[in-house]
């Protein structure tokens, strides 16, 4: 995942995981954190180490950008940054599903018909 | 109670670690990630859970993210050292390529070096400074006001050395207004607006206080001269107002 686009290259779960997280809508870092636990059913646990770490590198990629500081209601009056998708990283993020349905339609097909 | 001490404790901890980030890393992020260290400190405390292996878990995880970051900054300070290193090394052969056609053109090679690392620090400042801020306008500032300060203080050099005049000197007033105000303004684009029209101003005010006297043609010449700079430290100042505007969007 280094420079712009990325569209053909497959994604790293840690990438993967926070573009879902950002496709249904704006996040800031504990939310991202949040709603990649809800995704992955708590399989995938990340800390602010590899999520702050990923999320510079997709920046610098084009993937996604900072949204605004704001206050979230939820939490306390402490101002946060939000992140959210652009359109390279929608497009990424589809590319990489279709990806993913390649492959497990191939795999099915093995399944059912043992070759 | 308990777990509010011990969570402050932690959390004084978690930025003294932070510190450990390479600068452009722990600027950019450093404040997202210390607050989510403080969210996830409250969400275990809000489940009555304990914090130390919370803390544990997390200060080893940013730990692993603090030596890739770092082995990742290194690598791209050598990429950027190397790519300014042949850039130097570019514009030098125009000087190398000139002396040897231009008559009376001798420098020794002291002066290539001389020049060299002139070339190669200019380089160096532009690719420090100028990542700073993503917005093209205020790299191309950078840019601006490098090529400008880097003109007139070549260009009085080789005028003070030929006239041994030190009234010259008083040009370098004008990189040193520039030099103060980047520190004062911490580079940031809407002081380092100010700065490049406090130059542009300095150096119109030296242009005005000129001795007059000159001959008519050599009049002409300097006050061009002196144009042009003024012009572009303006041009240099507009692009970093621009940048700022741009970074209040």
């Amino acid at each position: 995942m280094a420079k712009k686009n990325t569209a053909q290259a497959p994604l790293t779960p840690a990438v993967l995981h926070i573009l879902l997280a950002l496709s249904t809508g704006e996040r800031h870092g504990y939310g991202i954190m949040k709603q990649v636990q809800a995704d992955s059913q708590g399989k995938a646990k990340m800390g602010p180490g590899t999520l702050y770490g990923s999320m510079g590198r997709m920046m610098e990629a084009g993937l996604i950008r900072e949204s605004d500081k704001r206050i979230d209601p939820e939490m306390d009056d402490e101002r946060r940054i939000y992140y959210e998708l652009t359109g390279a990283g929608r497009a990424a993020l589809e590319s990489e599903l279709k990806r993913y349905r390649g492959v497990v339609a191939v795999a099915e097909g093995r399944l059912v018909h043992g070759h | 109670m308990a777990t509010n001490v011990a969570g402050r404790g932690y959390r004084t901890w978690y930025a003294m670690l932070l510190r450990l980030y390479p600068r452009p890393f722990r600027e950019r992020f450093g404040e997202g990630m210390a607050q989510t260290f403080h969210d996830l400190c409250r969400e275990h405390r809000d489940a009555r859970r304990g914090l130390f292996g919370l803390a544990l878990w997390i200060f080893f995880e940013t730990s692993v993210g603090i030596v890739r970051e770092n082995t990742t900054h290194m690598s791209q300070l050598g990429k950027t050292m190397l790519r300014v290193a042949l850039g130097a090394l570019a514009v030098l052969m125009v000087p190398l390529v000139a002396s040897q056609v231009v008559e009376g053109w001798n420098w020794d090679a002291g002066g290539f070096v001389f020049v060299y690392v002139l070339f190669f620090g200019t380089g160096m400042v532009y690719a420090v400074i100028a990542r700073k801020m993503g917005a093209w306008s205020y790299k191309a500032g950078v840019g601006v006001a490098l090529v400008a300060g880097f003109a007139l203080g070549w260009s009085n050099m080789v005028h003070v050395a030929d006239s041994e005049n030190p009234a010259n000197l008083v040009y370098y007033s004008v990189l040193a207004v520039g030099g103060v105000g980047a520190w004062l303004a911490r580079l940031e684009a809407r002081g380092l607006a100010r700065t490049l029209f406090a130059m542009a101003a300095t150096l119109a005010l030296i242009a005005v206080m000129l001795p007059s006297g000159a001959p008519p043609y050599v009049a002409r010449n300097m006050a061009i001269l002196h144009g042009v700079f003024v012009a572009l430290f303006t041009a240099s100042g507009l692009l970093f107002r621009h940048a700022s505007l741009a970074g209040l969007k």
